[in-house]
């Protein structure tokens, strides 16, 4: 069986990397007690993936992750035994028990909200949002790791608005298609003719696909 | 930290190298509110969160005061030169991990001091916490600056800049000091008044309550009190009982990669073998042992908070711990399960098992280091370290047999009496250590030998048989690292030496007077930090800030001081006498050793305080 959990990242620790996030989570389950899964092999670790790497500096509100466990697992007692070893600022909200055979979140995430906090407000930004989404294309230049690419980012915004000082957008979110918040908020910025200013990201909610609608992923 | 300021400090957060370092919240840190607290402690490291989260003793302590009702203790680590820098341009005070409270704001502030070059850190924490650097310019509205760890027992280079010492072990004084504070505080009283309160305590050494005068020749000629009440000597504290003395029972477990990121079990205090260039098996007498029972249920408890796989036993001799060898079997028995290793990072060579190096290797593999510390039988008797070459060669090739194919090997150069001969020593050891991996059938060793070999600078300390000789000169230093490298191109080993002129201001410092404290200010003043790391230590800088003070570094360094000679920490008795001192200095130079006081007292000076020296009172019968 495997565990689907959905956890808080706190402002706290929006600078924790990836990889140190994934030891605090692995060392959470040790202290839990709960019966995880280890790896085969010389150096065995604790079975654990999350749906999907979180940029450095943002706030992660719905997280998702897998932890295959052994045997069967209540997942309300899954969730109270996490959370009461794990550090204020990391929160299990939701968990969920799935099969084996069940896909792994990272293959069936299809998309990403977010939410961003301009310093002083989005005012100046806002009347810019309807003709930036009226443009056919929207060219940016992504940087991987074989170099810079230039691609058009249109097709990846599903939505974007304006609320309460708040940019709120969803962005793609898989394998072969993937805009970050950040590179939206260049182009944005870039077209309004604004200087882009600090914000502080917050990934609200992991989406998965029923039909063709957009779900929480975790429902999936 | 005011709201304005947060958020300053946010934005620069994601514009500094390894963030993580100064964002706090890990699991097992203390949450208590600051404002409820009757009595606050910033904890203060004076170099990087990932050296200062690997230490011990901020555990111990950390856990000790937060353990008090009324007290609340909270961490500080030196931010690196670009978050220093930014937080200088932007405004922002030097604050708490836990509740980013700037550190102006506690009541304590409380450095550990590790290491001689890490004082200009010190400086710059208490610049960046906008506290008067000077103890003399500090006000009634300021914290009291306190200072304590195995650097201390020199008190004099800080002296200006330190309020209180703590002399010792710092598990009871620690709350005795807190505790007078609290009370202090509560009755309104002033900060000369408090000070007067803390000088009583013992272990605690004021320095402002002490005058120095010196000589025509810049020796000292005396460090007196300068009030009554105050003792002429500081008496170091000692904790008798370890089983009954605090120990966590949980440690914070860092986000960031830290040096040492596993579970520590201290497992005896103090060392008896006696190694006469040793500081620490000097001021951390008597030996003193953690009980099997009490090792386990820590562990246990350790295990269960932290969620380590890895529990490595700590003392100064490990092999000399009387149930090692059950001690490992029970925690391999019990952790195997939960994938737990166990590892012994201080081995002696003369007592290495073979059984515990194959039962702590069960788990997971890592490197072995041991300390031959000098080449030759002469020069090892010179410093009393009591192995012999034989010890070694049956140790590396138990070693070998067992699968182990990484040997790390430390040597020092610049040891008293020191000759050529010496030096070829060291290289002819690693020949033999490379020989007796040889020797193992290829079938039953591991593959990939490699030796490592590091030769370090003596560098004579304060509270050793060789506090009195002269460092070796920069010129003769590197003299004969120019011939070790040429004796050292030996198939199969790698040979490391160390920075000379680090060694030599590390010389200067440790054995320095008051006046020293200058000689750092004015390094401070000129950019030196984070003296400690390569990348940013400044030779130069230094130098020129010895002369801007008008002391010369080889006074301090190179000087042979005669017997009689007043030094500046006479005026701490460390527990060692000095008759017993002067007794090591003259036989080292006789190539005479000294037995393990296991076997027999030496009288070191322990036996003169009632209950502080186990060993020698059950001798006794007492």
């Amino acid at each position: 069986m495997k565990m689907l959990a959905v956890f808080e990242k706190g402002p706290r620790l929006r600078l924790i990397g990836h990889l140190d996030l994934m030891r605090a989570m692995q060392r959470a389950l040790r202290r839990s007690d709960l019966p995880i899964r280890y790896s085969q092999g010389f150096n065995p670790h604790i079975l654990l993936t999350f749906a999907a790497p979180l940029n450095l500096g943002a706030v992660g509100e719905r997280e998702i992750m897998e932890v295959p466990v052994e045997g069967t697992v209540d997942p309300a007692f899954f969730l109270d035994r996490l959370n009461a070893a794990l550090p204020p600022d990391l929160k299990i909200l939701a968990c969920r028990a799935v099969e084996d055979t069940h896909k792994s979140p990272m293959a069936l995430l299809r998309a990403a909200r977010y939410s961003a906090q301009p310093e002083g407000g989005a005012d100046d930004v806002a009347p810019f949002i309807g003709p930036f989404l009226a443009q056919k294309t929207v060219p940016a230049v992504k940087k991987t790791k074989s170099g810079e690419k230039e691609v058009d980012i249109r097709p990846m915004i599903h939505e974007l608005s304006c609320r309460d000082g708040r940019i709120f957008a969803t962005l793609d979110l898989r394998e072969e298609s993937t805009c970050k918040m950040e590179l939206l908020l260049d182009r944005l910025y870039a077209f309004a003719g604004l200087e882009t200013p600090h914000f502080l990201v917050r990934r609200l909610m992991l989406l998965g696909e029923d039909g063709n609608a957009f779900v929480p992923l975790e429902d999936v | 930290m005011e709201a304005l300021l947060e958020a300053k400090l946010e934005k620069l957060l994601e514009q500094v190298q390894k963030p993580a370092r100064y964002a706090g919240g890990e699991m097992n840190t203390s949450v208590k509110p600051f404002d409820e607290a009757e009595l606050t402690f910033a904890f203060c490291f004076p170099d990087t969160y990932d050296i200062g989260m690997s230490h011990l003793g901020i555990k111990i302590l950390y856990h000790i005061i937060n353990k008090q009702p009324w007290g609340l203790c909270e961490r500080v680590f030196t931010p690196w030169p670009d978050m220093g820098d930014a937080m200088r341009r932007e405004g922002i005070p030097l604050f708490s991990l836990e509740s980013r409270t700037p550190v102006r704001d506690f009541d304590l502030v409380g450095f550990t001091l590790q290491y001689e070059m890490s004082y200009t850190n010190i400086l710059e924490m208490l610049d960046l916490a906008r506290i008067p650097l000077y103890a003399r310019d500090r006000g009634e509205k300021d914290p009291l600056v306190v200072a304590g760890g195995p650097c201390a027992y020199n008190p004099e280079p800080l002296a200006n800049f330190v309020d209180a010492y703590m002399i010792g072990d710092g598990e009871d004084v620690m709350v005795e000091l807190c505790a007078a504070v609290r009370e202090g505080k509560r009755q309104g009283k002033s900060r000369l008044a408090i000070l007067e309160d803390l000088a009583a305590i013992r272990g605690v050494y004021v320095p402002a309550f002490y005058d120095v005068c010196y000589n025509a020749d810049g020796t000292v000629k005396s460090c007196t009190p300068n009030r009554p009440g105050v003792p002429a000597k500081v008496q170091r504290c000692v904790v008798t009982d370890l089983n009954g003395a605090e120990y966590p029972e949980s440690f914070p477990v860092p986000y960031t990669d830290i040096v040492f990121d596993r579970i520590v079990l201290e497992i005896m205090r103090g060392c008896t073998r006696g190694c006469r260039f040793c500081q620490a098996g000097m001021i951390y007498r008597p030996v003193r042992e953690r009980s099997l029972d009490r090792l386990l249920a820590l562990a246990d408890s350790l295990e269960k908070t932290t969620g380590y796989e890895e529990i490595s036993l700590s003392s100064l001799s490990s092999g000399d711990y009387p149930c090692l060898a059950e001690l490992i079997r029970a925690l391999m028995d019990r952790y195997q399960q939960k994938r737990v290793s166990i590892s012994l990072p201080s081995m002696r060579i003369d007592n290495i098992v073979k059984q515990s190096l194959e039962e702590t290797q069960k788990v997971k593999k890592s490197g072995l280091t041991l300390a031959p510390e000098a080449g030759t039988q002469r020069l090892r008797d010179v410093i009393n370290k009591g192995v012999t070459e034989e010890d070694l060669i049956r140790a590396v090739t138990d070693a070998f047999e067992s699968g182990w194919s990484t040997v790390k090997l430390y040597f020092m150069s610049g040891l008293p009496t020191e000759t050529d001969e010496d030096l070829q020593g060291i290289a002819d050891l690693c020949k033999k250590t490379v020989a007796a991996y040889f020797s193992v059938p290829k079938d039953r060793r591991a593959r990939g030998l490699k030796v490592t070999a590091s030769v370090s600078v003596f560098v004579p300390k304060p509270f050793t048989p060789f506090q009195w000789v002269g460092q070796d000169t920069l010129e003769v230093i590197r003299g004969k690292q120019e011939r070790m490298r040429e004796y050292m191109r030996l198939k199969g080993v790698t040979y490391n030496w160390h920075e000379s002129t680090l060694s030599f201001l590390e010389a200067c410092i440790s054995r320095g007077d008051r006046r020293i404290g200058d000689v750092i200010y004015t390094a401070w003043k000129d950019g030196c930090r984070f003296d400690g790391w390569n990348e940013h230590f400044r030779y130069e800088t230094w130098l020129a800030a010895f002369e801007k003070c008008g002391l010369d570094p080889a006074f301090y360094a190179y000087r042979v001081r005669p017997l009689e000679e007043v030094l500046p920490w006479d005026v701490i008795d460390a527990g060692v006498t000095k008759e017993f001192l002067i007794r090591e200095y003259e036989k080292a130079l006789k190539g005479t050793t000294t037995k393990d006081c296991r076997k027999g007292c030496n009288a070191c000076g322990l036996q003169r305080w009632k209950g502080a020296c186990p060993a020698y009172e059950n001798a006794r019968g007492v």
